[in-house]
């Protein structure tokens, strides 16, 4: 198992933000972690990256105690897309994606010029070649949610951590980012922890193959967890969210209807 | 090999600059001549040496080692700051330096005091700053500037008491003077804050990948495996001193720092591991043809500050045209 999460607790102050929530995520699986806004799913993520030192609990990362690596050592571990990433100096689409390389930078060199192939490598994987000598300011939002993408994936690291990647995106660069993210999984293996609104993408990952995971938290808690087809039921939607919705199925594949109960 | 190309080009650039400044003044001389003294300075004519080894070298190299200091220091601050908007002074370090020069103006005569406490009152400024900046254990760069804002103003207004208090015919103009910047007194004794200056340029030159990263925001960066605490700690202190040093020599010359390293995006881009050296030799290179026209362009010295801004800035536009923004469009 590449992580595993033992009911780790954590607080902002005195605001629980975690209680007690476990899980684990093996080579090739997705889980997706889902939940209101402010239920968390932000926290645990930063938790799993070593920036919030859990109040309780453990975190192991391939088998090892989080706190025992360096922060060099995690990010060959675990690698990150954020939610928002604000571009203050236009570098190169190339160069954004050789940072990834930085886990394996001597303390005070820089990437040797042979690392290069992994960021050619990981532009392809996502399809952003033809952008490598772009501004990475000057692209769309679609386009730099894959350039942080294949920033994290010339990281290296058996696990990846994805915060709401796929918010802002429109339907064709949605779809774009959770096939690459699929065959991620698929082919090369990683584990991929997921934060997003939508349990329809956790749906998608199920029905093409991927062995898929779903986690919902409520303030913190773990509201259900499982395969999503089992725990994804108009009940614990209205539970978590408080909306009224119905799940349709078409072609073996379910989706998510909201009803006007508000 | 084109590596070593460029890094031949970097160090020539701002040493024929020093040539030029050797070449140039009331008394002129041939480059023949110039390299006669700076070889065989014994066999040398007597007024040829002094006018070369005691009077124009120690200030054009001054020129170039400050400018280079200052420049590299803005480009770090802008990185790990993540804006291209800030100079070096940004955490107070001229406004610290400046009180410096007035204590040692008014109450020690001016002299080597000077530059031990403009330098000890920069540094001293920047330490203020970070623990101001501090809160609950962690120094974010928003706070850390509000930090910089405070302790800035707060020896602004240090600065304006000592002015009040100055004797308004030796040392009020002295203590102007001192803010406006100039070269015309170094002599060798300044070179020990060579000392510092160095290593504070070291610590960036060699941390110059981890501001690329630095650059894409704290957690970003710790998520790319960077220990942001330390690393933006050797980063600000090696910026602090190379920034401490330059401006107890030269005065408080801001311009450079925020410009330069913008002239060095224009050319090379944003990646550090080029603009870091780029904007070292850049920034040499600028001091030092501002110190030449500073002697020269009329009989009295013009204060070197005033000229960075007077024809820098004629000159930043002109390249912000012609580069069409350097990506930042």
């Amino acid at each position: 198992m590449i992580l595993e999460v033992r009911e780790l607790s954590f607080s902002y102050g005195k605001s629980e933000a975690l209680k007690n929530v476990s899980l684990g995520l093996s080579a090739g699986e997705i889980l997706c972690v889902m939940g209101p806004n402010g239920s968390g799913k932000s926290t645990l993520i930063d938790s799993i990256m070593g920036i919030h030192k859990p109040a309780s609990g453990s975190i192991l990362l391939s088998g090892r105690e989080l706190r025992s690596y360096s922060r060099q050592e995690l990010a060959r571990q675990a690698s990150y897309v954020p939610q928002n990433h604000s571009v203050t100096f236009p570098y190169t689409v190339r160069e954004a994606v050789m940072m990834g390389r930085t886990a394996y930078v001597s303390a005070f060199g820089e990437p040797p010029e042979s690392d290069g192939v992994f960021a050619e490598d990981a532009m392809k994987r996502v399809g952003i070649s033809e952008l490598a000598d772009k501004s990475y300011g000057g692209i769309s939002g679609g386009e730099l949610r894959l350039v942080l993408l294949a920033r994290a994936l010339c990281q290296g690291s058996p696990l990846m951590l994805m915060d709401e990647p796929t918010a802002h995106l429109d339907y064709r660069n949605e779809l774009r980012f959770l096939e690459t993210v699929r065959s991620l999984a698929i082919e090369d293996g990683k584990a991929v922890l997921i934060s997003t609104h939508s349990p329809v993408h956790a749906f998608y990952f199920a029905s093409r193959g991927v062995p898929t995971g779903a986690i919902f938290l409520k303030k913190g808690a773990v509201a259900a967890r499982g395969e999503p087809d089992d725990i994804i039921t108009a009940e614990l939607l209205e539970e978590v969210y408080g909306v009224r919705a119905r799940i349709l199925e078409s072609d073996g594949e379910k989706t998510v209807l909201l009803q006007n109960s508000l | 090999m084109r590596k070593i190309k460029n890094a031949v080009i970097l160090i020539l650039l701002p040493m024929l600059c020093i040539l030029a400044s050797l070449m140039v003044g009331r008394y002129s001389m041939s480059l023949r001549e110039i390299f006669d003294t700076l070889l065989l300075p014994a066999a040398a004519d007597i007024e040829h040496y002094r006018v070369v080894w005691y009077l124009r070298l120690p200030r054009s190299v001054a020129a170039a080692m400050c400018g280079a200091a200052l420049a590299v220091s803005g480009a770090a601050f802008q990185g790990v700051f993540r804006n291209p908007l800030v100079n070096s002074g940004l955490l107070g370090v001229s406004n610290g330096a400046g009180f410096g020069a007035c204590v040692a103006i008014i109450f020690l005569g001016g002299g080597t005091f000077t530059y031990i406490l403009s330098f000890a009152f920069a540094v001293l400024a920047v330490a203020m700053s970070w623990f101001a900046g501090r809160v609950s254990r962690v120094t974010t760069s928003v706070t850390l500037i509000l930090g910089g804002v405070i302790v800035s103003s707060f020896f602004s207004a240090l600065i304006s008491v000592m002015k009040f208090m100055a004797d308004p015919y030796s040392q009020l103009p002295s203590i102007t003077f001192w803010f406006m910047g100039s070269f015309a007194s170094v002599n060798y004794v300044h070179f020990y804050s060579f000392i510092p200056m160095t290593l504070g340029m070291l610590l960036i030159y060699l941390s110059r990948w981890r501001i690329n990263v630095l650059s894409m925001g704290d957690r970003e960066a710790a998520a790319l495996g960077v220990d942001v605490k330390r690393y933006k700690f050797l980063i600000v202190g090696g910026a602090t001193l190379a920034t401490a040093s330059a401006v107890c020599i030269s005065g408080t010359i801001g311009w450079v720092g925020l410009v330069v390293p913008h002239i060095g995006r224009m050319i090379v881009g944003n990646n550090n591991v080029k603009l870091i050296p780029v904007s070292m030799s850049l920034g040499a290179c600028f001091l030092t043809v501002m110190d030449i026209l500073s002697r020269n362009l009329s009989t009295a010295e013009l204060p070197i500050g005033i000229l960075c801004a007077l024809v820098g800035t004629p000159f930043f536009v002109y390249l912000l045209k012609k580069t069409k923004g350097g990506g930042w469009t």
